[in-house]
């Protein structure tokens, strides 16, 4: 019953002009927080969330768009090169929503699980690592015993060609992958992608003899970039400096770059995956999804469906493997490893399995909390233990507490969590996936 | 040439002979049922025409072609559909997108054009929304084209279920039960939709029936099948008198029994 | 005596026994075959002359001299997997569900197990215990790792498990996932708050660590030493004891019968009185007790254990579970000996057969290997049976 309160109350304040003054009294008040207070976490918070408020209260489309590309265009970037953490963390939240939306079409579209989705991400992420660095040159010698100077075997510039290599090689090596396995039922499969994600990330580490084509768990560096032209540094400085209060560094503009490239990636993700889905395409997968025996009936090829959304999916992950390559300029086979996969699994189900929203949400949920919330647990445990304070009840000194105990790392109890919760209470996931409404007028005369 | 012939077809699980050496032919236009005591085999039947099973011996042709070895989705391509025993509708997807997947082997949409929203993509989906509304009255569906399917009343779900089978245009329709649950006037409303399927649509309809009033009311030919194994087939009357059809299914005191009412 | 052979199956013993030592023998044969053929050809390749060159010794000569000790290996760690794979077995015969989570019941059971020997090794009880105090410590370890582990098993069922029996298949199998790696953490979150160290290493005590010396032969240089340490034989032992023990329990008795009764048809057990709950909980607790055991085995074995521990084991008895065909006992035990021999021989060997190219750091992908072609090829394994689908 107080649910139901809450809800009318919420639809009434949800509409006319009490809608619009939500949405840019919360971005306001957001940009405001963060721009007086650059170091707290709770500012920044009330910034990323004027997103929700953006997709929940109910406005013009037109002015969403436009209020949208203001937050991310331009508040985002100035707040970003202030206090370079938080540019960080939401690049970071672009391109975990990114892997989130293309595991979405995989689990949540035609319901495979696959454990081992960050296969593709190495996939993407080595290719470019090996061809756009020096690492061709590398391949006889043993890591860390190649001579200095060598050559790198591409041009920086090459990434923008190998974004779209690396959604053709993913997408290949899904279909690759896929089409022994996806004959296997849900529990089967699995365990198989599971499997087959470990083995990618073993030949990763190992692949380092009798060729060093991965430079093993050294991992591979340094990555080029593309050239970014100097004046657009200088333009960003001589606009946006006064605002930020001091000059922008090469570096600065290099992230700011990469994060509107994630940008950029994401919106033609998310164009991609909407168009897929309100199609004979989308349809045919939800069908797959909810009952295989009546989709056959139905003349749906399940293998055909089923490698389709894989190689969809595995592309997304491979194109930001691309990015993530030349934006770190360093990739190692710790990033890619069993965890990751379940990382972004617990994005996916967080979020709501099939809801494109719902994904961006979680992916940018179980960011912030791993990066920010724990991050934070992990300082005010730092401070407890410089202190003298003592456990309440139990009266046990903070300061001998093991310095191991790092709530930082504390990724996998998250991760569990999140799925287990999410099973038992809300398997829908925060914003359930729902069926368009088709407005149909009947023609005359039938 | 039958539309349909089925030659020998027998299908074991383990021990267990579900179908056994069954030869059966279907014309055209026909109306034919299908019944048998539980377990006959009837429902594994339709699923080895439809490719669920693999037959381990005989043949099935269909409008001149074989189907031994194909795949279920490509046999339904040729133009067979079906309904189920136990509805099995796409339960969280709404009633106009259940017919509406009905139609896949028909859509035309590449995928440039589905992703560049071309004009022949969005002709394409108008065209099966309006198909779809027209199969939705046509079989009498009345409730709205956003309902989700699992929240629709039986009757509707089954009606449901007729209309996506129909959405193929296949020229063979199978249907598993379709009349299982229906009151009295519901079932009239159905005899008369097959009838139109038949006489409007020119679409054979094979069926499987326990309630014999639609069994005996519609079909042009029924094929009795017990134990996995076809027993008899021929009219309504002729069945109605086959002395091995009343022992299947009531047991062979029954035969005796109407013998004792005639000699008395 | 008769009295005595009626109420006590002596048939369900032996079988087992016989079933393993036909497994054990009969794989140790066949690989022992294979690898020496291999090194046979190998000695005439290049391979073979460029060892000859860096150790002076024949392919040959090298395989048969490691031969003895890596089937004793294989066999051990082999026993090991047969043991976890049962639990999976076990889990997924009663509700077609992989249980996901318990490869960190085993990782608990080794963790209690080891905690305890650590606690008694501190009050200095270890140092001075005879021979057969030593033994009894042992067996209270591994007694107490199993109850941990039991324990955990069912609890983990009942909260996790037991709210999501309705729902699709995957819903359960993503709870599992979610316990997993869960658990992974509290289990370093314990040991952070309570030792401060992650990496635990199993006290020596007691005798555990002689070998015992069967026999000598000397082979031209070099001389083969066949002996076996007492960690494998008293792995070796427990293992087969734990899984004659199960055996024994599934077969031969009341409660064996209704868990075999809700394996194979869960509605109508419970039509017949079964209640199934306490059935699956009762195999859960099982397949714990199990796992919990190997845990403590396992860390006797390889002495070092850390959080993660349970996750390659894990994941190497499921693959043998699958491999010896999933649901059925049997196949269980010969897919774990089959496993850690398989995998035992690749770790020895591959690296010398190749020349270095590949070596005992694709032991771990192996498993999976074997994983995706059984689940391709013969997804029923060795001993299923392959059952279709009703629609």
């Amino acid at each position: 019953m107080v649910s139901s309160y809450f809800k009318e109350l919420l639809d009434k304040v949800n509409q006319g002009p009490l809608a619009y003054l939500f949405i840019v009294g919360h971005i306001m008040a957001g940009t405001f927080l963060v721009y007086t207070q650059p170091r707290s976490n709770l500012a920044f918070l009330v910034l990323i969330t004027s997103f929700l408020s953006l997709y929940f209260f109910r406005a013009d489309a037109r002015f969403k768009l436009f209020i949208g590309a203001l937050l991310a265009l331009v508040i985002i970037p100035i707040i970003g090169v202030r206090n370079i953490f938080y540019l960080e963390v939401i690049f970071q939240i672009s391109v975990f929503a990114a892997l989130a939306l293309g595991l979405n079409i995989v689990v949540g579209f035609a319901g495979l699980l696959d454990l081992g989705y960050v296969a593709f991400y190495a996939v993407g992420a080595y290719l470019w690592a090996f061809f756009g660095s020096q690492q061709f040159y590398v391949l006889h010698y043993a890591p860390g015993t190649q001579p200095s100077g060598l050559p790198f075997l591409l041009p920086g510039d090459a990434f923008y060609m190998f974004l779209l290599v690396g959604v053709i090689i993913a997408a290949m090596v899904g279909i690759l992958l896929g089409m022994p396995v996806l004959r296997l039922k849900g529990d089967y499969l699995a365990i198989v992608t599971l499997g087959f994600g470990e083995v990618i990330r073993v030949l990763a580490n190992n692949l380092d003899k009798p060729l060093n084509i991965t430079n093993g768990p050294q991992g591979i560096t340094p990555i080029q970039r593309p050239t970014m032209p100097e004046f657009a540094v200088d333009w960003f400085n001589t606009v946006f400096s006064p605002l930020i209060g001091h000059p922008v560094s090469r570096a600065d503009m290099y992230n700011l770059m990469f994060y509107l490239f994630a940008l950029m990636v994401i919106i033609v993700i998310v164009f991609v995956t909407r168009r897929l889905d309100d199609s004979k395409l989308g349809r045919a997968w939800t069908a797959v999804r909810e009952d295989e025996t009546a989709a056959i009936a139905q003349g749906i090829p399940l293998v055909r469906m089923k490698l389709t959304a894989f190689a969809v999916g595995a592309s997304f992950a491979g194109v930001m493997g691309v990015l993530l390559a030349a934006s770190r300029t360093f990739i190692s086979p710790e990033s890619f490893s069993f965890m990751q996969s379940i990382g972004v699994l617990s994005m996916v189900i967080l979020g709501g399995s099939g809801s494109i929203p719902g994904v961006i949400l979680g992916a940018a949920t179980v960011t912030i909390l791993n990066l920010q919330v724990l991050q934070g647990f992990s300082l005010y445990l730092n401070d407890l233990r410089q202190s003298d304070a003592v456990i309440p009840v139990i009266n046990f000194a903070w300061k001998n507490l093991s310095t191991q105990l790092d709530p930082a790392k504390y990724q996998k109890l998250l991760f569990g969590l999140i799925l287990i919760l999410m099973m038992i209470f809300r398997p829908g996931g925060l914003i359930p996936a729902k069926r368009r409404k088709r407005e149909v007028a009947p023609e005359d005369g039938k | 040439m039958a539309l349909l012939e089925i030659a020998n077809i027998t299908k074991t699980f383990g021990g267990l002979k579900a179908i056994s050496d069954v030869t059966f032919s279907l014309e055209k236009g026909r109306i034919v049922s299908i019944i048998g005591p539980n377990g006959a085999g009837k429902t594994s039947f339709f699923n080895t025409l439809t490719g669920i099973y693999k037959p381990d011996s005989g043949s099935i042709t269909f409008g001149g072609k074989s189907l031994l070895g194909l795949r279920p989705d490509q046999i339904a391509a040729r133009g067979i559909a079906r309904t189920f025993q136990n509805i099995r509708l796409f339960p969280d997807m709404t009633v106009i997108e259940n017919i509406m997947v009905g139609m896949h082997i028909h859509y035309k949409q590449s995928a440039l054009a589905i992703l560049f929203r071309l004009e022949s993509f969005k002709k394409e989906e108008k065209a099966a929304e309006q198909k779809a509304l027209r199969l939705m009255k046509y079989v009498g569906l009345q409730t709205g084209e956003n309902e989700l399917a699992k929240n629709l009343p039986y009757g509707a779900q089954r009606r449901l279920e007729i209309a996506r089978a129909l959405a193929a245009d296949p020229q063979l329709l199978l249907l598993d039960e379709p009349a299982a649950g229906m009151n009295p006037q519901e079932t009239e409303d159905i005899i008369q939709l097959f009838r139109n399927i038949r006489d409007k649509m020119g679409i054979t309809i094979l069926l499987i029936e326990h309630d014999m009033r639609v069994v005996m009311n519609i079909s042009e030919d029924i094929c009795v099948m017990d134990y996995g194994v076809k027993i008899a087939q021929g009219t309504p009357a002729e069945i109605r008198n086959n002395t091995r059809v009343i022992e299947a299914y009531l047991g062979r005191g029954a035969v005796a029994g109407q013998h004792e009412e005639k000699m008395q | 005596m008769k009295r005595f052979l009626r109420y006590f199956n002596v048939y369900e013993v032996i079988r087992p026994i016989g079933q393993l030592l036909a497994f054990s023998v009969g794989t140790a044969v066949v690989m022992s075959v294979i690898v020496m053929v291999l090194a046979l050809v190998l000695d005439r390749t290049s391979i073979g002359a460029s060892l000859m060159d860096k150790l002076n010794v024949s392919v040959f000569t090298y395989t048969l001299s490691n031969l003895p000790q890596v089937v004793i290996d294989g066999l051990t760690i082999g026993f090991v997997y047969a043991a976890i794979a049962l639990g999976y077995t076990m889990v997924y015969g009663v509700l077609q569900f992989i249980n996901f989570a318990h490869s960190e019941i085993f990782a608990v059971g080794a963790f209690v197990g080891v905690e305890f020997l650590i606690f008694l090794q501190s009050t200095g009880v270890l140092a001075g215990a005879s021979l057969f105090m030593a033994y009894a410590y042992l067996i209270l370890a591994i007694v107490l790792g199993m109850l941990a582990a039991g324990g955990l098993a069912v609890a983990v069922e009942r909260i996790a498990y037991r709210p999501l029996r309705g729902a699709s298949r995957l819903v359960p199998l993503i709870s599992a996932i979610g316990v997993s790696f869960l658990l992974q953490d509290v289990i370093r979150l314990v040991e952070g708050l309570t030792t401060g160290q992650f990496n635990r290493i199993m006290p020596t005590f007691g005798n555990f660590d002689q070998r015992v010396i069967f026999g000598k032969l000397s082979m031209g240089a070099s001389k083969l030493v066949l002996g076996i340490s007492i960690k494998s034989i008293i792995v070796i032992v427990a293992a087969v004891l734990m899984l004659v023990c199960l055996n024994y329990l599934v077969n031969a008795t009341r409660v064996g019968k209704a868990i075999r009764a809700v394996a194979q048809d869960m509605p109508t057990a419970s039509l017949m009185g079964i209640n199934v709950n306490r059935i699956i909980s009762l195999t859960f607790l099982v397949g714990g007790l199990l796992g919990g055991a190997a845990g403590v085995l396992y860390a006797l074995k390889f002495t070092r254990i850390d959080p993660f521990v349970g996750f390659f084991p894990g994941l190497k008895a499921f693959t043998a579970a699958v491999l010896g065909g999933i649901g059925n006992m049997t196949g269980a035990l010969l897919g774990g000996i089959i496993l850690g021999m398989l995998e035992t021989f690749a770790g020895s060997y591959m690296g010398i057969f190749t020349a270095g190219a590949a070596g005992s750091e694709y032991k771990d992908i192996f498993a999976f290997s074997i994983l995706i072609l059984v689940l391709i090829f013969r997804p029923q394994g060795l001993m299923g049976k392959n059952v279709g689908q009703k629609a």
